[in-house]
């Protein structure tokens, strides 16, 4: 009985040692000689992808209310009727950047419903009186036509070609070339994948020749869609109208984060109803 | 003529050690001695610091004129006797300093410790909540007698905060701005008779909003006191016929009107300060160049030759807004219920958030309109059963779907 057990640790002690080159802490040999404690294995971090989807989803920019000393009270009535237009209408998300086709009620059409294919290039207003421009070249005449996203008269909104651009505002397509506006108004829409993210579409935008409508060279519209062919002296006297202390203003400064993640809140649980 | 004549000849005309010795010399010879005087009392505990004074005259004006840092450094030195002063035990500030106001007012919990602050707001509160529970049942209560409506009858108003402004669309998809009126703790003050406000009607005070009570004397609550409702910061008078009188203490919510009515609203407008003629009526002023020697906003003439006198009433620079103004005619779109907001077509005067008097439009081409309101008001604890939300026939409601024209 001695016998087997002197071997049996004879044997575990070689196993012991063997196993001592290998940096694996359970098989450690103890410098007391007494058994090594037990480690845990590291706990597997979960990476929740819905929660992290869902508050990356998109929330339209006419939800945020701006800053003032209005009464919230006024912001979430106006939000509970935008709740309820958008449970009756569907409007999808979309960005300045993304080609739209938009069905209206016209009393006036034979078909007494008009259907127009533009470019939105802009988005503004806040609450139910929120508005978006679409541009488009027909038959070499450029037409913007700006619609509220609430009106009772828009039948549909089909977005044809989702993406981004590099500016939050695209006023400046006035000034550049035709076909930059130009979108063909019998398009199909562009496939895509739910899960993808937003393509930003990178592209520089060439000129006519000045005059603009605005002096978009200068710092204060902070445009990078266009690719400025104008001489250097110019781009560095449109530098003079620089605010550089702008970005370092703490009255100006307005942190949405804590509203948005209320709003999202509220939104995602009274659409999920 | 000269303003300032000399003092008379006499006992003003001598110093204050002269006149003693005057006295006592009138006086007579010496009195005996007195008594010897009592044990000295124990002394008082020492008095609290005073305040420290707002300095005045030329410190004043340096204050004023203080700019730069030669003016940061005067400051400094003349506040030097502010900043040394210590805090009294009542005051919160995180400064060491107290800055006053030039006539030294406190405020309500300057003296007060900071147990007894808590303590009276924790029992403020419960009083409004208990008052205003208290006046939820109008109609169990002894309800002043209730009569039907008529024609000529007036009835009360309402005391309204604007919120803000938003669109609607009507049925035919036509965009119309309205305002949003919050009707808060709104109570009936007050009834005054025709004899004893000596007026053609009976009066009836109503107050709006309730506010902090610490502000205000004693006397300045009696007549929310009587009534039994927290003090409230807008009080208004309405003429009512002797047929739409209500008990004092009764609430007021906005469903006392109903969509398709008209009201007339008056409110307060924004106050713009002094302002020149072009801004305050619409002068055109004078061009801007073409030899213009300092004149471009300026009124020009204000009057003829022949006049020889410039008229009353002639328009002046002067001060602008900040006086009542009524928009009247204006056609109620919605009513919520649950929130007591009216919904009100078009502007109101006054900015966000400021108290306004809404009243049934006395213009006679909607007379017809605001036919058989609820009579003398709408009771909260009665039989009628209201919807969440009241919608006129003409409004476009988010639960339809889009709108065609077939």
């Amino acid at each position: 009985m001695g016998a087997v057990q002197l071997e049996i640790t004879a044997v575990l002690n070689a196993v012991l040692y063997f196993t001592g080159c290998f940096s694996l802490s359970g098989y450690r040999v103890s410098s007391d000689g007494k058994p090594p404690k037990f480690q845990p294995p590291p706990k597997p971090v979960i990476i929740d992808r819905k929660t992290q989807k869902e508050e990356r989803r998109f929330l339209s920019p006419e939800f945020i209310p701006p800053r003032g000393r209005t009464d919230p009270l006024k912001y979430y009535l106006e939000r509970k009727d935008m709740i309820q237009r958008r449970k009756v209408f569907n409007i999808p998300e979309f960005y300045v950047g993304s080609v739209l086709a938009v069905t209206t009620a016209d009393p006036y059409a034979s078909d007494k419903s008009k259907r127009f294919v533009g470019i939105c290039i802009q988005r503004g207003g806040k609450g139910l009186g929120a508005t978006f421009v679409l541009r488009n070249v027909i038959e070499d005449q450029g037409v913007e036509i700006c619609y509220e996203l609430y009106s009772p008269r828009i039948q549909a909104i089909e977005v044809l070609k989702l993406e981004k651009r590099l500016d939050e505002n695209l006023m400046y397509l006035r000034d550049a070339l035709p076909e930059y506006s130009t979108f063909d108004v019998n398009m199909k829409p562009v496939p895509r994948m739910d899960h993808e993210e937003i393509p930003v579409n990178k592209l520089q935008v060439r000129m006519k020749p000045k005059p603009w409508s605005k002096r978009w060279e200068r710092p204060k519209y902070n445009i990078k869609g266009i690719k400025f062919e104008l001489p250097e002296h110019k781009m560095k006297a449109a530098q003079k109208w620089s605010q550089p202390w702008l970005e370092f203003d703490m009255l100006r400064e307005y942190d949405t984060s804590k509203i948005e993640a209320k709003i999202r809140k509220e939104l995602s649980e009274e659409l999920g109803k | 003529m000269s303003l300032w004549s000399p003092p008379p000849a006499g006992r003003n005309s001598l110093c204050g050690a002269a006149r003693k010795v005057l006295a006592a010399d009138a006086a007579g010879p010496a009195p005996p001695p007195p008594p010897p005087p009592p044990p000295p009392p124990p002394p008082p505990p020492p008095p609290p610091p005073p305040p420290p004074r707002t300095p005045r005259g030329r410190k004043r004006r340096l204050l004023r004129r203080g700019g730069g840092m030669a003016g940061w450094a005067r400051l400094a030195r003349l506040g030097g006797r502010f900043w040394a002063a210590a805090p009294s035990p009542g005051h919160r500030g995180q400064l060491g300093f107290i800055v006053r106001h030039i006539n030294s007012s406190t405020w309500w919990h300057e003296h007060l410790s900071e147990e007894n602050v808590e303590f009276l707001k924790k029992i403020t509160a419960e009083e409004y909540k208990a008052q205003t529970a208290s006046k939820l049942c109008p109609l169990k209560d002894e309800p002043w007698p209730l009569s039907k409506w008529t024609p000529d009858s007036i009835r009360v108003g309402v005391v309204a905060v604007k919120l803000g402004m938003m669109p609607i669309w009507t049925k035919s998809g036509e965009k119309r701005p309205v305002t949003l009126l919050k009707v808060q703790d709104c109570h009936v003050l007050r009834y005054v008779s025709k004899e004893e406000s000596g007026g053609k009607t009976a009066k009836l005070l109503v107050g709006g909003k309730n506010v902090s009570p610490f502000s205000k004397p004693e006397s300045a609550h009696e007549i929310f006191k009587e009534a039994g409702v927290p003090r409230k910061q807008k009080v208004t008078t309405f003429n009512v016929t002797d047929d739409a009188i209500i008990k004092p203490g009764t609430p007021l919510y906005a469903a006392h009107f109903r969509p398709g009515q008209f009201v007339d609203v008056t409110a307060k407008t924004i106050g713009k300060g002094f302002q020149g003629v072009m801004k305050r009526w619409g002068f055109k002023g004078q061009p801007a160049s073409h030899g213009q020697t300092k004149t471009h906003r300026r009124p020009g003439a204000i009057s003829t030759n022949k006049a020889a006198k410039v008229y009353r009433g002639k328009k002046m620079p002067g001060k602008m807004g900040n006086i009542y103004r009524t928009s009247f005619g204006l056609k109620v779109w919605r009513i919520n219920t649950k929130h007591d907001i009216i919904y009100v077509n078009g502007s109101v005067p006054g900015h966000t958030n400021c108290l306004v008097k809404v009243r049934d439009s006395k213009l006679p081409t909607y007379k017809d309109c605001n036919k058989n309101p609820p009579f003398p008001t709408f009771f909260a604890d009665g039989d009628e059963e209201l919807p969440e939300d009241l919608f006129d026939a003409e409004m476009f409601q988010f639960t339809d779907p889009s709108v065609t024209f077939a």
